[in-house]
């Protein structure tokens, strides 16, 4: 790759970065003042035209003031490639300058979210090892630039091989919308559905407190309260609001999915894999084979039947003190072998296959029964409170079953399996779940043991990895202590980075 | 097959000798324990006597029984389980174990931790006690804290952590 231009001046943005950064000022001032915009609305009718005319004309500065606001951000952002070093310069009133030394740095992803596209430039971030402030992200370069860029920096970078001839190779995986319709419909409606009743619960407190604030309580709650006592004084109707929950949970899994998995592509480079998805964000994402701390493979009946599976890799992010210190990255749709080659380009598991299956003791079973009827337990001790109505216990007729179907499924599934290097734990209750953790990437380990357990001896073993912990239940302790026994000496001896 | 072999040689974490620590932290845990009831006290003293309703005030005596019996069993639960907290170094990793009703065991290897901390709390250091905490990458409410090791000794474990991590 020729280049065309060089990255050792100072250099802008592309100036479409403008309006980047303007869309992005704006969205953050609506999401702060929405309910006001709310308000507007509401009153519109007896707001007089004189204010009126003020309103606009201070909407008009406003919009005016930040269209400035983001020039001057475009104006002061500037970036260099100097001395072994990037160097970025930013701020209008308070000038930050930051630098990082090229071999520190680790990843450079792109992203387009919905303005990005429309105007087609990228967004470049940089991660950095080390330090939680060095996360540079430059709102917007042109294709051709962001490439440069990438290459500029990784040429220098010892820790990176060149990748420019990376895209024209096949894919692993590409996911077509007819795939991705299928991923939709097998999905977990009932998850989907809990995201958007949270969402929209999230949104009635919002609204319920801005109309408290307004001093109208009263009326808000009767109109649900009213609605409510409608719904469930008939039976049409609760079928009807049953059937809609069902629609709302089925759509919500296609959008979930789309959002976040249109135009999945999978590449896979010496040793790392690109991936890119996302509908109104793109997200190009290169996840390094070192960075990822344990994967996660699951399908569930409906799935299995059409063939494909997905995948969650936990990867360790670099900076001590984030709040959120991994991220997990999903891709969905897998052919078996596809599966089988991720499972082959990260770990050896050739040997995990042939070992010994090894079950929980039947303890785990107990426990759960035991914690599920606390649930359930608690579940009619609300209803009883809340309503006085005793059709509503009629549920427990249905849940009861479910409950132990789900116990019964969840203990059948749970079992563990580990080679010399690799530790591989099943769970699931519907839905079945494999994650692979090699065994020197554990942080510290754990073994737990109640007094019912310590009867039974048996005993539960806690694998806590820098992406969260892993947990094999209930299992015999001199077993567990060989298994703790092994982690340690594995972690201790060995010399390989964990990240 | 691999596994009988290795076993027999590895460190077994069940021959360990592990060391209580130090007796005048059972002081500080009264201590902290009594400040912590003295304010709840203080607290249902104030409610009882501002707040509550004349039919509440027959049962005043048993509020202050509850609260008290409450005090004596945690007290009693603390002191059993004193001695239950032990902690262990080896030359590559650092364990900790405690509790009776829900007994653990945690081993952090030393080329895992991303940095060790010494803290002096104002009743640990009346009686020159300190605790040591070791963090690594995982999830932080995880890792390990002894409590009630004399402070001397911390700075020495922490000493000793900071060569292996540079080794």
């Amino acid at each position: 790759m020729s280049s065309t231009h060089c990255f050792t001046e100072f250099s802008k943005q592309s100036p479409k970065g403008i309006l980047v950064i303007y869309g992005n000022l704006l969205y953050k001032l609506l999401k702060g003042t929405w309910f006001l915009l709310f308000l507007f609305i509401k009153d519109f009718s007896k707001i007089t035209e004189e204010t009126l005319g003020y309103i606009y004309l201070g909407i008009a500065v406003v919009l005016l003031l930040f269209l400035f606001r983001a020039f001057l951000l475009y104006k002061n952002f500037q970036f260099k490639i100097a001395e072994g070093h990037f160097v970025l310069k930013q701020g209008i009133f308070k000038k930050t300058d930051t630098s990082v030394s090229l071999d520190r740095i680790q990843n450079i992803n792109f992203k387009q979210n919905i303005i990005q596209q429309l105007i087609q430039v990228y967004e470049v971030s940089i991660e950095t090892a080390g330090s939680v402030k060095t996360e540079i992200a430059i709102k917007a370069l042109s294709y051709e630039r962001a490439q440069e860029l990438k290459s500029q920096i990784l040429l220098t970078s010892p820790s990176f091989e060149d990748d420019s001839e990376m895209l024209e190779e096949k894919p692993l995986l590409k996911i077509s919308v007819l795939e991705l319709l299928k991923v939709s419909l097998t999905e977990n409606h009932f998850k989907s559905l809990l995201l958007f009743l949270a969402i929209l619960i999230g949104l009635y407190q919002q609204v319920k407190d801005l109309i408290k604030s307004l001093g109208k309580t009263a009326d808000f709650d009767s109109y649900f309260g009213e609605g409510a006592a409608v719904i469930y004084g008939s039976l049409v109707l609760i079928t009807i609001f049953l059937l809609l929950l069902i629609v709302i949970g089925v759509l919500g899994s296609f959008v979930r999915v789309f959002l976040f998995h249109f135009n999945l592509t999978v590449f896979v480079k010496d040793q790392a894999f690109e991936i890119n998805q996302g509908l109104t964000t793109k997200k190009s994402i290169l996840l390094k084979k070192e960075k990822v701390q344990s994967i996660t493979i699951s399908t569930n009946p409906i799935k299995e039947k059409l063939g494909i599976s997905y995948v969650v890799f936990k990867q360790a992010i670099s900076g001590k003190v984030v709040k959120k210190k991994y991220k997990a990255i999903k891709i969905v749709g897998c052919k078996a072998a596809q599966v089988a080659k991720i499972k082959e380009l990260l770990f050896d598991t050739e040997k995990l296959e042939a070992a010994e299956k090894h079950h929980v003791d039947g303890y785990y079973k107990t426990r759960m029964y035991f914690r599920s009827s606390i649930v359930l337990f608690l579940f009619n001790l609300i209803l009883y409170i809340s309503f006085e109505e005793l059709t509503l216990f009629f549920w427990n007729i249905l849940l009861i079953p479910v409950f132990g179907l789900l116990i019964h499924l969840s203990f059948k599934k749970t079992f563990y399996k580990f080679s010399r290097d690799l530790l591989l734990l099943g769970s699931g209750s519907l839905g079945t779940h494999y994650s692979y953790l090699p065994f020197f990437k554990v942080q510290n380990i754990e073994m737990k043991q109640n007094i019912f357990q310590e009867k039974r001896n048996i005993v539960d073993l806690v694998f806590q990895t820098a992406a969260g912990k892993i947990k094999i239940p209930c299992i015999n302790k001199d077993k567990a202590v060989e298994i703790y026994n092994y982690t340690l000496y594995k972690v201790e001896n060995s010399t390989a980075p964990w990240m | 097959m691999f596994k009988n072999q290795q076993i027999e040689q590895l460190p077994a974490i069940e021959e360990l000798t592990f060391k209580g620590i130090q007796k005048a932290y059972l002081k500080v845990i009264f201590i902290h324990l009594l400040l912590f009831f003295l304010v709840a006290f203080a607290g249902l003293f104030l409610l009882i006597r501002y707040k509550l309703q004349e039919d509440v005030l027959a049962y005043e005596s048993y509020l202050y029984l509850g609260v008290l019996s409450v005090f004596f069993f945690v007290l009693l639960i603390l002191i059993v389980g004193f001695s239950k907290r032990k902690y262990a170094l080896r030359e590559k990793d650092i364990s900790y174990k405690s509790g009776i009703f829900l007994k653990k065991i945690t081993t952090v290897p030393f080329s895992r931790i991303q940095h060790v901390e010494v803290d002096e709390r104002p009743v640990s250091r009346i009686f020159k006690l300190a605790s040591i905490s070791v963090f690594t990458a995982g999830d932080s409410s995880d890792d390990l804290e002894i409590k009630g090791i004399k402070k001397t000794e911390a700075l020495q474990i922490k000493e000793f952590i900071s060569q292996q991590i540079n080794e």
